[in-house]
């Protein structure tokens, strides 16, 4: 209950009410004032009326017929009181609940204990008798009072009304901040898979929560390219680390001789140098998969760094007995890092001039997409996947050089810039097709 | 050659200077950014090697600091950074070279004899280069050795054009990469040797006297054919 008076919805129904509750005192007092007003005009206009009445019967019967008429009147015991005086003050006929000014005109009478407050109607007659009409002001004020309360009564109830849906309001959104905020508790402690839980009514609160959740999508990612990479180093390195040790203990056992020691040093610096690539290309790996780079990016020519690639691997092919045929679609530039995507395209014809078949076509299409195909024996359709992944190799390759990264860098460059690697058949079913596709709207 | 040296690894320090000694160098080194930065400013060196981190003032903060101060010396940055967007970085301050850590040894003697030999001019003024009697002229494109015209691919003329500015010199695989191709990595396939083996059928056929070496462990140089090597 105390926590729902710190809410930001039950604050700001607290503030309507009150704001409510004001404005309805200021209406009634302004609703009294006006009720009261139109109400003693009301009056005014009846006591006029009857002073009227009475001033023909004057005209017409003279002083005593006029004080026959008022004596009858006030028998009645009507509303209106009259009382007519003679020019000496005394009451000749009717006579009011107080004693009679001398006046003229419209005058308020305030009562004081059971006499009520009056609205008198005085004038003198020909003769100098003295005419007064008046009236009770008590309905008047009854009636203004009862207008004056309907805004404060109809105020109150507003602002208790918005009180409560403030209540249930903050109650409800407690509840909604409290999945959110166990679900954020949750992935602080380390459950990286937990997600905010949406209403699925995609108001602001969704949009808000589908935000967060895209943020915290990006965080596993990262935690998880991270730790791929520990692991990586963990349990692809310790074995040419393993190696080297092995190497140079033994050398070590035997006894110091100029050539062997030549030899064995140089095999050490030769391992060791393909730890160091290892570790660059990881490196780079999880760089291109931080998604860091996407703030620098900026347009590359795709058709002249393929024809550059072309080019200089052309000869390369050529002597290790393959040939590089390309189908380059000119003018496609897209918003990227062209150092990342060269090394990409340059690993997928490595691949190709390493393990692939005679024939070589490198092409780029509009997408973007670029395509290495050879005629080789490919990769089995269930070690595809595998390959992309980090120091992955097949068996019959494990003899050629390289690090099992390539392809897992052209994979990570691809989803740096929004595509992706796949790998197929080539055309009849033989050799590999990688394509690589590039999103040019990444930017 | 004068050569002042910025490192604050004790060990890296002194492998470097110990190697550049044994090539005769002079050695001078510093071991923060400071003292560095002090050195460099008052005494003439041939060439600057610095590490990219320092304590006092990093790698590249001395070398804006001597640019500014017109001070041309060559500046060649070690770092572990081998990143090629750090690289962008330390040639926009101002850096002549960049060499990512660990390095062999080969590769930081070639570097900085490059460096040491820059001609002091901008290279694009020479529209001609020549080496014995092979001759470039870069305005017509047009390479001939002797009295025979080569016929080379535009792959083949920017590593020519290369290795003549550099003559004399040995050329490493990872700076012809660097260099002439741009690349900031090591391909796993030959590109180098495969490129520098065409050029070379091309430049010197059987009979004439071989103008690219073959550096064991090292790289390429284009000498003259004479076999004279300038050091």
């Amino acid at each position: 209950m105390t926590k729902h008076f710190s809410s930001f919805a039950m604050r700001a129904a607290a503030g309507s009410a009150a704001v409510m509750l004001v404005l309805s005192l200021l209406g009634s007092g302004w609703g009294w004032w006006r009720a009261e007003a139109a109400l003693r005009q009301q009056l005014d206009l009846a006591i006029a009326a009857e002073a009227e009445g009475f001033l023909r019967e004057y005209e017409e019967f003279g002083l005593r017929g006029l004080a026959a008429t008022v004596e009858a009147y006030s028998r009645r015991r009507g509303p209106i009181y009259v009382a007519l005086l003679s020019p000496d003050g005394r009451p000749m006929a009717g006579g009011l609940p107080d004693a009679p000014p001398a006046l003229r005109g419209f005058a308020i009478l305030p009562g004081s204990g059971d006499r009520p407050s009056l609205r008198v109607l005085g004038g003198t007659l020909p003769g100098g008798a003295r005419l007064l009409v008046a009236a009770d002001l008590t309905p008047v004020d009854r009636a203004a009072s009862a207008l004056a309360w309907t805004p404060p009564i109809a105020g109150g109830a507003a602002a208790l009304l918005a009180l409560l849906l403030g209540f249930i309001a903050a109650a409800r959104m407690e509840r909604r901040l409290a999945g959110a905020t166990s679900a954020a508790r949750g992935v602080m402690e380390g459950d990286l898979t937990r997600r905010l839980p949406l209403s699925g009514r995609n108001d602001e609160f969704d949009r808000l929560t589908e935000t967060f959740n895209a943020l915290l999508g990006r965080i596993e990612a990262l935690m998880i390219a991270q730790r791929q990479v520990t692991d990586d180093i963990a349990h692809d390195l310790r074995s040419p680390l393993s190696r080297l040790r092995q190497l140079l203990e033994g050398a070590l056992a035997h006894p110091r001789d100029p050539v062997s020691d030549t030899d064995m040093l140089e095999r050490a610096i030769t391992e060791l140098d393909a730890v160091l690539a290892a570790f660059a290309a990881l490196l780079r790996i999880a760089r291109a998969e931080s998604g860091v780079l996407r703030q620098d990016f900026s347009r590359v020519d795709l058709s002249a760094l393929v024809e550059t690639c072309a080019e200089i691997y052309a000869p390369v092919a050529e002597e290790a007995g393959h040939t590089l045929r390309t189908e380059i679609a000119p003018g496609i530039t897209l918003p990227g890092d062209e150092a990342l995507l060269r090394q990409a395209v340059m690993n997928l014809i490595e691949n190709a001039v390493l393990h692939g078949g005679p024939n070589i076509a490198l092409r780029l299409r509009n997408g973007p997409a670029i395509e290495v195909e050879d005629d080789g024996p490919g990769i089995p359709v269930e070690e595809r996947e595998a390959v992309i992944r980090r120091f992955h190799r097949l068996d019959r390759s494990r003899s050629t050089p390289g690090t099992g990264l390539g392809l897992a860098l052209v994979a990570a460059a691809a989803r740096a810039h929004g595509g992706a690697l796949t790998l197929q058949s080539g055309p009849g079913g033989t050799g590999l097709k990688a394509m690589l596709t590039l999103n040019a709207g990444v930017l | 050659m004068r050569i002042l040296l910025i490192e604050d690894d004790e060990s890296t320090a002194g492998y470097i200077a110990k190697g550049l000694r044994e090539e005769g160098h002079v050695v001078d080194h510093a071991n923060n950014g400071r003292d560095g930065l002090f050195l460099a400013m008052g005494e003439p060196f041939d060439v600057i090697v610095t590490d990219r981190m320092l304590p006092g003032p990093d790698g590249l903060s001395i070398i804006r600091a001597l640019r500014l101060a017109q001070i041309t010396t060559p500046v060649l940055v070690l770092t572990s950074l081998g990143e090629v967007e750090k690289r962008v970085e330390g040639l926009e301050a101002g850096a002549d070279d960049y060499l990512a850590k660990p390095f062999a040894f080969a590769e930081l003697r070639a570097r900085i004899r490059a460096l040491a030999r820059r001609p002091s001019g901008p290279p694009a003024e020479q529209s001609v280069l020549s080496l014995a009697d092979l001759r470039m002229d870069l305005l017509q494109r047009v390479a001939i050795r002797g009295a025979r015209k080569l016929d080379l691919l535009p792959t083949e003329w920017r590593l020519l054009e290369y290795l003549m500015r550099h003559a004399g010199q040995v050329i490493t695989r990872t700076m012809l990469l660097e260099k002439v191709w741009d690349f900031s990595f090591d391909p796993t396939t030959n590109v180098v040797d495969v490129h520098v083996s065409r050029l070379r059928r091309k430049l010197d056929l059987p009979g004439e006297p071989p103008m690219i070496r073959t550096v064991r462990g090292a790289g390429y140089a284009l000498s003259t054919p004479d076999g004279v090597e300038e050091v």
